[in-house]
């Protein structure tokens, strides 16, 4: 066999030597001849018709451009699945931190101070911040359209008939709230023009391809004429893969004809990138005598927020993963994305299969309780071994070793 | 903007500075100094990216006006010398991921090692505790920095 020099050794990560020194570029670390600076204007409220007035902020000395809606060359649009963003906001705002408008200044304290001669008018609407209330035919509507724009089944054998033959039957509901990444770096970003008239656009993103897509189509122009550059990203976690900064500045360069750059806040970085979803599962568990698990019958709604970035995903996984590493022969699962005017919720580590554990582990320790056995117990004689059929019929091949991992733990 | 008169020893240079009233010492270092190994984090003292060390302790540079830094020393993360056993210790102990935390970390590190050759990982996690890193789950660095203060002792840091 030819020898290894890196697999299975280990190595010192490449860029770690840079990063030890400060010497790593991240975006705010960018300074070039000629930059301007942006700074974003965002809606203070979670739903309400707007109109803005940029005059004023247009006039003061040193700032180059107010940018809104009627600026966007291309479509004012984005998302990675359902283009349902705006790149600024162009009749109503859905969410607190919706992107309005894009102040462009010679200075960052000139852009900063032209805030307050923005002008945001808000006619506040109805809004709706619990999704199972969004889910209701009569609730406020976040988009023009139902506010449910995902629906995953599983369906394995026959619940109801099972349920019927269970000894013993858990039902709770479990409930967990949205998290932020909170990586540690805030956006920031440069977009300038090269010697070639390509838009070129330095960000921390997750996803340098699918920004040159969206970029490009919101510019209007084709993806060969824009650039997107990786720098050092400081923590991402799935923070990073819906846009921020990236559009607003590729614009502003493409008018401006000059380096442009933004840097967040960390408030701003709050608002600004996607959370993890929040949800409500309702989880209903049945065992035979001696802790066979016969049926799980489970919905689970999530709450994506004023857009959907990853929902059908996440929302898939979850339903995928909701019996958890165990077997279980009626499965019935409904879960269900929810548009809100919370903030957006998309990927962060785990992608819809971080939530679902809270629920099918408690159910599983409640069973056993009932049933005078131990968590152990429970877990082993459930838990996927190799060939185990999961509840959407995938037949687990190969290295299945957590019946290993379950024993492991006995000693503890 | 009222100008302030300021001499300050940045890394071991001497600079002679006029400075605004308002101008945050990061801001000194990074857009003006262009020193940016010092980072941004919160701006508001949450989370030790920002850390430099001025006149033996550490400080969040974002939360000192530049001219309280009047007649000081600082050292930021570009003057710690090129083969330093704790930037090696972070690197060799894998306590570096996206590498923001990382100057502040080490910088942290460093003003601990300066004075206590030994300390117990009570101490060690006492003077990181300002410093907040989103990746590593932190046990690296602490193993990173406990390896350091043994090279720095004279071990073999194993
Ligand atoms: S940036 Fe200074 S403490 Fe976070
Ligand atoms: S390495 Fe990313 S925050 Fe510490």
């Amino acid at each position: 066999m030819n020898e290894l020099k890196i697999v299975g050794k280990s190595i010192n990560k490449i860029d770690a030597k840079d990063k030890v020194d400060g010497s790593a570029i991240y975006p705010q670390d960018i300074y070039l001849e000629n930059m301007a600076f942006g700074v974003t204007i965002r809606s203070t409220r979670p739903h309400a018709f707007i109109k803005v007035d940029t005059k004023e902020a247009g006039k003061i000395d040193g700032v180059l451009k107010v940018f809104t809606y009627k600026d966007v060359p291309g479509k004012n649009h984005h998302g990675v699945v359902l283009k349902d963003h705006e790149v600024f906001a162009s009749k109503k705002v859905r969410r607190i931190g919706d992107p309005i408008a894009f102040i462009v200044a010679e200075t960052k304290e000139i852009a900063e101070y032209a805030k307050n001669f923005i002008k945001v008018e808000y006619e506040d609407i109805p809004a709706v911040f619990d999704p199972e209330e969004a889910m209701k035919e009569d609730s406020p509507k976040v988009h023009d359209r139902d506010n449910v724009f995902y629906h995953f089944k599983i369906r394995r054998g026959d619940v109801e008939k099972a349920f019927k033959e269970c000894h013993v039957i858990v039902e709770n509901v479990y409930k967990v709230p949205m998290v932020d990444h909170a990586f540690l770096q805030p956006e920031a970003g440069v977009a300038f023009l090269d010697e070639d008239g390509r838009v070129v656009v330095i960000a921390s993103t997750q996803y340098p391809h699918f920004d040159q897509e969206e970029i490009a189509e919101s510019l209007g122009v084709n993806k060969e004429m824009v650039r997107v550059l990786t720098p050092a990203v400081g923590g991402a976690f799935g923070g990073r893969e819906d846009i921020t900064v990236q559009i607003h500045l590729a614009i502003a360069a493409l008018t401006l004809k000059r380096p442009v750059k933004t840097v967040y806040s960390r408030e701003e970085s709050f608002l600004a990138h996607s959370k993890r979803h929040a949800m409500k599962m309702y989880y209903k568990t049945g065992a035979l005598k001696d802790g066979t698990l016969l049926a799980l019958e489970a919905k689970i709604i999530g709450d994506s927020g004023a857009y959907a970035s990853w929902a059908m995903n996440v929302l898939r996984k979850s339903a995928v993963h909701a019996t958890g590493p165990y077997y279980i022969p009626n499965v019935k699962v409904d879960s269900f994305a929810v548009y809100t005017n919370n903030p957006f919720t998309g990927a962060m580590r785990g992608f819809g299969a971080t939530q679902v554990p809270i629920a099918y582990e408690q159910q599983m320790d409640i069973l056993a309780e009932k049933l005078g056995l131990t968590p152990i117990e429970i877990r082993l004689k459930n838990c996927f071994r190799e060939g185990s059929e999961t509840a959407t019929g995938q037949v687990l091949e190969g290295f299945v070793p957590l019946e290993r991992c379950i024993e492991e733990l006995k000693s503890f | 903007m009222i100008l302030k008169k300021i001499e300050v020893n940045i890394n071991g240079r001497d600079y002679c500075l006029d400075v605004e009233e308002n101008l945050r010492l990061i801001d000194l270092l990074r857009d003006k100094l262009k020193l940016t190994g010092t980072k941004e984090g919160c701006g508001e003292g949450e989370c030790g990216a920002c850390t430099v060390i001025m006149g033996g302790k550490i400080v969040n540079s974002c939360l000192v006006l530049a001219f309280q830094a009047d007649k000081s020393r600082i050292i930021t993360i570009e003057g710690i010398e090129e083969d330093d056993v704790i930037k090696n210790s972070f690197i060799e102990e894998g306590a570096v991921q996206c590498g923001f935390c990382t100057p502040g970390m080490v910088l942290a590190a460093k003003s601990l090692l300066d004075k206590n050759l030994n300390p117990t990982e009570e101490e060690i996690r006492e003077a990181i505790s300002g410093n907040l890193c989103r990746c590593t789950g932190y046990n690296k660095i602490v193993s990173a920095v406990k390896k350091a203060a043994k090279l720095k002792r004279g071990g073999d840091g194993e």
